[in-house]
């Protein structure tokens, strides 16, 4: 029984901030024991709802079936990319890289995102998770995060030790029809294309590589496809060092 | 759950009259307020429509999934406010009054078998579980607010768990 075990009950009481969710989630997806003690310990807590259970206002009722109306369902995401540290190594995650991690939440252990193309291959998925979870386990990882302008976050973990850094993009505003965001790493004012997301994609993780001696990693909006130098204004930018 | 993961309205009708009344009396308990409560609420079961994919039977009931959800809401509602409280505090406001919550909440519990189960904990246990559940403190605040250690907390939130489980014959399935 590990010390991180006795936060099941915490866990199942969501007392717990952030970072130790992140560390809890990772393990359970571990032990499933684990999983399976913190399913009864959330159902417990469910069952006294009943002692407590009251009608509400009749408008809530219409709000609510209104809302859900104009509201799309998300769908299972083509690739559920889940990955997971080993115990020594998430030891070692620094609280930034972690809080990288939480930010994926909804439940899901560590975050799972729609894929940029449905035909991504699966073999590359996993080397690339793989990569990502490296950088956030690297003793060096930093962690630099903004929101966009128009709404959104930009969180970028970075480590020089493995020259590579991870961006995650989520909720940013729609670019735009026939447009696409593109990141970019600036070393000394000079732009370098870092991936172009999919056209019209609001958000995706992606792994950056060559950051060592980098300033800045911006985010532009661009015709679908990217552009070679990119369009002003960067509606994000990082500093990275 | 299956028809409204599948995009079945009516059935999320029906999800709603079985599941509101417990789901709107919980965020009510935590969040207080009865106005932000009904925010809270709307949030959360659009938020249950919206992922409904995700509800995986092996995991537990809908119930107990929707009910997690709608826990989950109101205690980042409160905590915000929390935070904002506390700036407020700082500035010559008074508190949140925590003592409250517990003895609150104890009354209002009138079913049988509820108020058993949580009279067979030992003090300590009720309270952490109760100040965390319908206080929405972190285990952090309640050692503080208890004047007891982080290892006993959590071990008491756990075990007094537990036997709440053992007690009300929760299961999976």
């Amino acid at each position: 029984m590990t010390d991180v075990h006795t936060l099941a009950g915490a866990y199942a009481l969501d007392a717990i901030d952030r970072l130790e969710r992140a560390r809890f989630e990772n393990h359970l997806a571990e032990c499933p024991p684990c999983g399976a003690e913190v399913a009864e310990l959330t159902k417990t807590m469910a069952a006294l709802s009943g002692a407590t259970a009251e009608v509400p206002p009749a408008r809530l009722r219409a709000a609510v079936l209104t809302r859900s109306a104009a509201t799309p369902q998300t769908r299972r995401a083509v690739h559920r990319r889940t990955f997971r540290l080993p115990g020594r190594r998430w030891q070692r995650l620094t609280a930034a890289a972690a809080a990288v991690i939480a930010l994926g939440g909804g439940g899901a252990v560590g975050y799972e995102m729609a894929s940029q193309s449905a035909s991504l291959d699966d073999t590359r998925v996993s080397a690339e998770n793989k990569q990502i979870a490296a950088v956030l386990a690297a003793p060096d990882a930093r962690l630099h995060s903004t929101t966009t302008t128009g709404g959104g976050q930009v969180t970028v973990v970075s480590s020089d030790s493995r020259n590579e850094a991870v961006a995650v993009l989520t909720k940013l505003p729609s670019p735009g029809a026939g447009h696409a965001y593109q990141l970019w790493v600036i070393s000394d004012g000079t732009p370098r294309s870092a991936g172009v997301l999919a056209t019209g994609r609001t958000g995706a993780t992606e792994l950056v590589s060559g950051i060592r001696g980098a300033q800045l990693i911006g985010v532009t909006r661009e015709p679908a496809g990217g552009s070679k130098t990119p369009t002003p204004p960067l509606v994000a930018q990082l500093r990275l060092i | 759950m299956t028809c409204v993961a599948a995009g079945d309205h009516d059935a999320f009708a029906a999800l709603y009259d079985a599941i509101a009344p417990r789901a709107y009396g919980l965020i009510r308990r935590i969040v207080r307020d009865p106005a932000l409560a009904e925010e809270v609420t709307q949030d959360a079961l659009v938020e249950v429509w919206r992922t409904a994919f995700r509800f995986d039977r092996e995991r537990g009931s809908a119930a107990g999934w929707i009910l997690a959800i709608a826990h989950h809401r109101a205690v980042d509602r409160v905590r915000a406010e929390q935070a904002a409280a506390d700036r407020e505090r700082r500035a010559g406001t008074a508190g949140v009054p925590f003592d409250e919550v517990v003895a609150e909440v104890t009354a209002r519990l009138e079913h049988e078998a509820v108020r058993r189960c949580l009279r067979a904990l030992t003090g300590i246990q009720r309270e952490a579980i109760l100040l965390a559940y319908y206080g929405g403190l972190t285990y952090r605040d309640v050692a503080e607010h208890l004047g007891a250690g982080l290892p006993t907390i959590k071990t008491r939130m756990r075990d007094g768990l537990i036997r709440l489980r053992d007690c009300l014959g929760v299961t999976l399935g």
